[in-house]
């Protein structure tokens, strides 16, 4: 390798670089394993001790929270700006994708430069600016990150494509056509058809159950309701500003809100829509895919927001259930039966109630051995008390795992902003470690079964319906949909 | 002191950039330790190199290499079958292990206090797998659900695979490192053991630890786990050697989830550390990376003829592939788009880049050498393969340097050595449907 790499031209290229995560362990005492658990090598029993360090914090005279987390290791700086009330989660109900076009088009004009004038002085820079509004979500971020030596330049940049981009029609055009094949080809992906279709089966109807644009939305859309969403949502007084690097905080803040000036406050606020409400009764969502060699397995439900009281009880019990190689799911799909290269389960938590879920790409041949382990192990976590010696290694490792952030100072920052976003307490990063060794079994069994519920689970599988949906009938009643989303007569 | 460590190279100064310091090291079995002491943050990185990867297998079993990596994790003595995931995880690390064409890398992150744990996990594999048919049989089925997932189930999956098969003469590099299903079937546990023996010695590996850790301290413990396992007689290297391609070759194959249509322009290039190799990849950036791009900016933007297109290099310790890919946009004549490329290509050969734009790709390499260094787990790996793959753990702190010592002459030239016809090979990928109209 040589150390200058691509990531687009990584994913199309495909498999030069195998990456093969292996196996998983758990407890001797867990009879589905056949992991073996020796205990001989050295381990040191101490959880290092690790002090996040703190970021220096202000408002700006416009309304942008600051954080500033100095680092000095290396000569570059990192920015994430987080603009509530801009994401996808308000897009209106005839303009799917509104927002991400709008983060789409913000480099591709100002009022003083052109698109190519815009990417050709951020390349020249060696810098990399992003905008990113994503489906579901209420924030639209800006990434921006570069050389410390010309920060200035491209945080000005920023600035001011943030403030003056006038979302020209020409290069709408442009961009719509490039959108329409993007429409196209993410259907030829098993993991887009399935994602699209779980929350679509756990959100409903609600906002947060659309992930793409549609070819009509993507025509409609126009200049000035790209510039009505940008003049109306992207304001400072919703936004976090988070800088991370080679910089002076002192003489930072005082240079922010000169460099911000322009970016006027308002009033608006965005007003959240309603909590929804977990999907009720057990569902099978079948995408066809034809001549698929997989069926890729998504299941869960509805579950908490980012301040619920529940959140240290949940990550605990997911890194036992299914959060990477050493949890159960992992160990008994991959290990034990090797139905697929992994099994994992996770769950999202922001401002809004987010899903649970369980995940795998099993071959076609034993999708029914992969949803009988699911069931089973989505069971045992109900029914059976974590064993203690298990409990405690899923704590440990949840704590102990703090130490490697410190090497990047972006991650680092990132805790606090999370905590900024989501109005945690000022200590809850202090105090985070202890709430996670507080869980205790009972509480596993508790979130267990108040949140995975088969009952109510909402299944989706993609893959070759004329082999699968006998299987899947097993599980619920069945509806069959294609990979353009539409239901299919049975 | 019963063992004797000698001091074989300690780094190279440099002006600009923040310097990777280290210090290298060889036990009496002949295994290679690069220690590079950083206490900015509590933690450390260990990587595995060993010198084997998928260009030492041998016809009927391809795939092998990655196989046993996977087998790797299966146990040893003192490590039960699975434990290493769980010992690593459950102690506030990370870990994996990857296979390319030319090395097998085995990785662990953990916080400092756990240095004894990341030593111990990897010297006791080395020294004592275990291997046996369950185990075999068990990875065997997950290798080709991994197969399944990254190349059988998707849109040009296999792409990649009829580039090496159709550029490729010798066999090394011309069938893929994840391998055929037929060959993966067909390995047995003698393969494994054998293969073990012959490549996974102490005198096969190098071993790179980065962070928080004291030189002397950590240099004990590597030879009270790692020096008592033996070497083995130096494994064959593989020749590698590309007979020179004297005619254009051509591909097209048929995708069944592909939509679009999609060409890849290859040519062969040398290895990974030649002289010509900086402007190559300079050239991929100026072609491929960003808005800026002349790819971007003619393909996709002006001439809309595609709805992608990007260039990048895919280095290799013997002869490199440096690509061209363009997605057809709809509509638009896949031809139309593959002349259209080879007149950006011709360019090159024709005209120097312009001032501005070699600034740009320059600048964009010392931003992607920080972000490279940052990590660790990087710099272990960086300074464990560049000793594997050249003998130069220091290239880790000079290879920024050649790149911008690049010109636009050498820019123009290495495009006129190596963007010829005869030097090119084009791959095609139609979606099944649209191949079927078009006859």
């Amino acid at each position: 390798m040589i150390g200058l790499q691509k990531l687009s031209a990584a994913i199309l290229a495909g498999g030069t670089l195998l990456c093969a995560q292996t196996p998983a362990g758990t407890d001797k005492d867990i009879p589905l394993s056949k992991v073996e658990r020796k205990n001989r090598a050295p381990v040191s029993k101490e959880v290092l001790q690790v002090k996040l360090p703190k970021p220096v914090e202000a408002k700006l005279d416009n309304g942008i929270s600051v954080l500033v987390l100095e680092d000095h290791r290396l000569p570059t700086v990192s920015v994430q700006l987080l603009i509530q009330g801009a994401g996808g989660l308000f897009d209106p109900a005839d303009r799917p994708g509104l927002a991400s076009i709008v983060a789409a088009m913000m480099k591709e004009g100002t009022t003083t430069l052109s698109s190519r004038q815009i990417s050709e002085a951020i390349d020249g820079l060696g810098a990399s600016l992003l905008f990113n509004a994503g489906f579901g979500t209420s924030d639209a971020r800006v990434s921006a990150s570069g050389l410390s030596e010309n920060f200035d330049q491209w945080f000005a940049l920023m600035m001011s494509t943030l403030e003056t981009a006038n979302f020209p029609d020409g290069e709408l055009q442009k961009l719509k056509q490039r959108q329409l094949t993007g429409l196209k080809q993410q259907r030829t992906q098993s993991s887009f058809l399935v994602h699209e279709m779980f929350r679509k089966a756990v959100y409903g109807k609600f906002p947060a159950s659309i992930v793409t644009s549609t070819p009509a939305s993507l025509q409609a859309i126009t200049s000035e309701e790209l510039r009505a969403w940008r003049d109306r949502r992207y304001v400072p007084q919703n936004s976090i500003l988070a800088i991370a690097g080679d910089v002076n905080a002192k003489t930072l803040i005082p240079k922010l809100n000169r460099m911000t000036a322009e970016w006027k406050k308002s009033d608006y606020r965005a007003v959240m829509p309603d909590t929804p409400k977990a999907a009720e009764g057990r569902k099978v969502f079948l995408v066809d895919r034809p001549n698929s060699v997989q069926t890729n397995l998504m299941m869960g439900n509805l579950a908490i927001d980012r301040a619920s009281p529940d959140y240290a009880a949940l990550t605990v019990m997911n890194r036992v259930l299914g959060g990477g190689a050493a949890s159960r799911l992992f160990t008994n799909l991959r290990e034990e039966k090797s139905y697929t290269y992994g099994a994992y389960s996770g769950f999202e938590a922001s401002e809004l109630v987010g899903p649970w879920l369980a995940n795998s790409e099993v071959r076609t041949a034993v999708t029914e051995g992969a949803m009988t382990e699911f069931l089973k192990e989505l069971n045992r976590i109900r029914d059976e008390k974590v064993p203690a010696a298990e409990l405690e290694q899923a704590q440990h490792s949840i704590v102990s795992k703090f130490a490697l952030s410190l090497e990047q100072p972006s991650e680092v920052l990132s805790y606090a902003t999370t905590r900024k976003r989501f109005s945690l307490p000022d200590n809850y990063w202090e105090t985070y470690p202890a709430r996670i060794a507080a869980v205790t079994p009972d509480d596993i069994e508790r979130v267990a079964k108040k949140y995975i519920v088969p009952a109510n689970m909402q299944i989706v599988a993609v893959g070759d319906a004329s082999k699968i949906k006998a299987v899947m009938e097993k599980y619920g009643t069945v509806s069959v949909y294609n990979a353009d989303g539409s239901p299919v007569a049975q | 002191m019963k063992f004797i460590f000698a001091l074989v190279a300690s780094a190279i100064a440099l002006s600009a950039a923040p310097e990777v310091a280290f210090k290298e090291y060889k036990l009496k079995n002949g295994l290679r330790v690069i220690l590079s002491e950083d206490h900015s943050a509590p933690t450390y990185s260990i990587a595995v190199t060993y010198n084997v990867g998928s260009r030492d297998e041998k016809a009927g079993r391809t795939g092998f290499a990655h196989l046993f990596e996977h087998m790797m994790y299966q146990g040893s003595e003192n490590v039960g079958k699975g434990e290493h995931f769980s010992l690593i995880q459950n102690n506030g690390g990370d870990m994996n292990g990857t296979t390319s064409a030319d090395r097998t890398n085995y990785f662990e992150m953990l916080p400092a206090n756990q240095l004894d744990l990341g030593l111990f996990v990897e010297a006791d594999r080395m020294k004592s797998l275990v291997i046996n048919q369950a185990n075999l049989d068990n990875q065997r089925n997950a290798v080709q659900e991994e197969r399944r997932l990254r190349i059988d189930n998707q849109p040009y999956g296999r792409t990649f695979e009829a580039i090496g098969n159709t550029a490729f003469d010798d066999f090394g590099y011309k069938h893929s490192t994840i391998g055929s299903m037929e060959d993966l079937n067909a390995a047995t546990v003698d393969d494994v053991r054998a293969f073990f023996k012959r490549y996974y010695a102490p005198n096969n590996a190098v071993v790179a630890i980065v962070g928080d850790f004291k030189s002397e301290e950590a240099l004990k413990k590597v030879e009270q786990y790692f020096g008592s396992i033996p070497s083995q007689p130096a494994p064959p290297q593989p020749d590698v050697a590309e007979p020179e391609q004297r005619a254009e070759r051509r591909k097209t194959s048929e995708d069944q989830f592909a939509q679009i249509p999609r060409v890849d322009i290859v040519y062969k290039v040398p290895a990974g550390n030649s002289p010509d190799i900086y402007a190559l990849d300079l050239i991929t950036d100026v072609m491929g990376a960003g808005q800026s791009s002349r790819l971007y900016q003619s393909m996709v933007k002006d001439k809309e003829l595609a709805v992608q297109s990007v260039s990048f290099l895919q280095s290799q310790r013997g002869t490199s592939l440096l690509l061209f890919v363009g997605l057809v946009r709809p509509g638009k004549e896949i031809g139309t788009l593959e002349k259209s490329m080879e007149t950006e290509i011709e360019r090159l050969r024709t005209e120097p880049i312009s001032e501005a734009e070699l600034a740009r790709v320059k600048m964009r390499a010392k931003t992607l050498h920080y972000a490279n260094i940052r990590s660790s787990l990087n710099r272990a790996m960086e300074l464990s393969e560049n000793a594997v793959f050249y003998n130069d753990p220091g290239r880790i702190n000079t290879v920024e340097q050649m790149y911008q010592k690049v010109t636009r002459e050498d820019v123009q030239r290495v495009a006129k050595k190596y963007f010829t016809e005869e030097n090119r090979t084009v791959v095609t990928t139609l979606p099944q449907a649209a191949k079927a109209v078009a006859k």
